[in-house]
């Protein structure tokens, strides 16, 4: 078991202090977040934060977890390639 | 591994976008199996209850903000910041030595989800509805809060009109903690009174 793992400083949506998912895609889009931030980054939030806060500079009046899912995209680019075998 | 074979077809083009998402990085290796189901269940479970948490920590650090709590939950929950339609009436029951309270939905799964958010799995299950009001005694001992005989355990029915939550005990040796080291200490659980702290 890995250590808890915590986002607190994004500012995630909620209600009545549940996590507020209206469908499977955004929980499954912020359980890839995490699946990320754990694997490819040592659990360093930073690098997900900051493609975060751009996507939603750039498009404020987007819906939140659609700017979530345009950070993990912009992230995902980021990474290197796979190696090949 | 495949990817998402159980998942219904994408229909949106968000969603789609977040299958192509999980497909990159499954094949990336980025995603080991049930890391998924591991994440979102640890949210359920630990995320939830943070506003009971905060309640109880300040009740715990704040003798008049626990009077008010003890006296009328909805409106110093309320002072938190917390509330909502479900939790238009909270009464909040005090553990002492003496006195382990414990909740329960008799008939349904009422749940104080403002302060706790969702229920766990086992607190809608039948066998801990009934057995919580038949023998509290024996169940909480069979989940692992054994209790001394001399302790009064008084059982909580929700309703729909009443939600409960309990107010643990303030855990001996925490006199230098803060009130947000405090928050830490308290589980969900422990609010429910299915646990000690």
């Amino acid at each position: 078991m890995s250590a808890p793992l915590s986002l607190p400083d994004l500012d995630l949506p909620r209600r009545n202090g549940e996590l507020a998912f209206d469908a499977p895609w955004q929980s499954m889009v912020f359980a890839l977040a995490a699946a990320v931030t754990e694997h490819a980054f040592g659990g360093d939030r930073e690098p997900f934060r900051q493609q975060l806060i751009a996507a939603i500079a750039a498009q404020p009046g987007r819906p939140y977890w659609e700017s979530w899912t345009a950070a993990l995209e912009a992230l995902a680019q980021t990474l290197p390639d796979r190696p090949t075998p | 591994m495949s990817a998402g074979g159980h998942h219904p077809a994408p229909v949106s083009p968000v969603e789609q976008r977040v299958a192509a998402l999980e497909a990159l990085l499954t094949e990336r290796g980025l995603v080991p199996a049930g890391f998924i189901e591991e994440i979102t269940s640890r949210y359920e479970a630990e995320i939830g209850p943070i506003y009971g948490a905060k309640v109880v920590a300040r009740s715990w650090v704040d003798p008049q903000y626990k009077q008010r709590l003890l006296a009328d939950g909805t409106a110093a929950i309320a002072e938190l910041g917390f509330g909502g339609p479900e939790g238009d009436h909270m009464m909040v029951v005090e553990n002492t030595p003496g006195i382990h309270n414990v909740i329960v939905c008799t008939l349904c799964s009422c749940y104080p989800w403002p302060v706790l958010g969702l229920p766990p799995a086992w607190y809608k299950d039948p066998a801990y509805r009934a057995r919580m009001v038949r023998e509290p005694r024996t169940l909480l001992a069979e989940m692992g809060s054994p209790l001394p005989d001399d302790v009064e355990i008084r059982v909580w029915d929700s309703s729909a009109e009443v939600r409960y939550l309990v107010l643990p005990e303030r855990p001996p040796g925490t006199e230098g903690m803060t009130e947000a080291e405090l928050a830490d200490l308290v589980t969900r659980d422990s609010m429910i009174g299915a646990a000690r702290l």
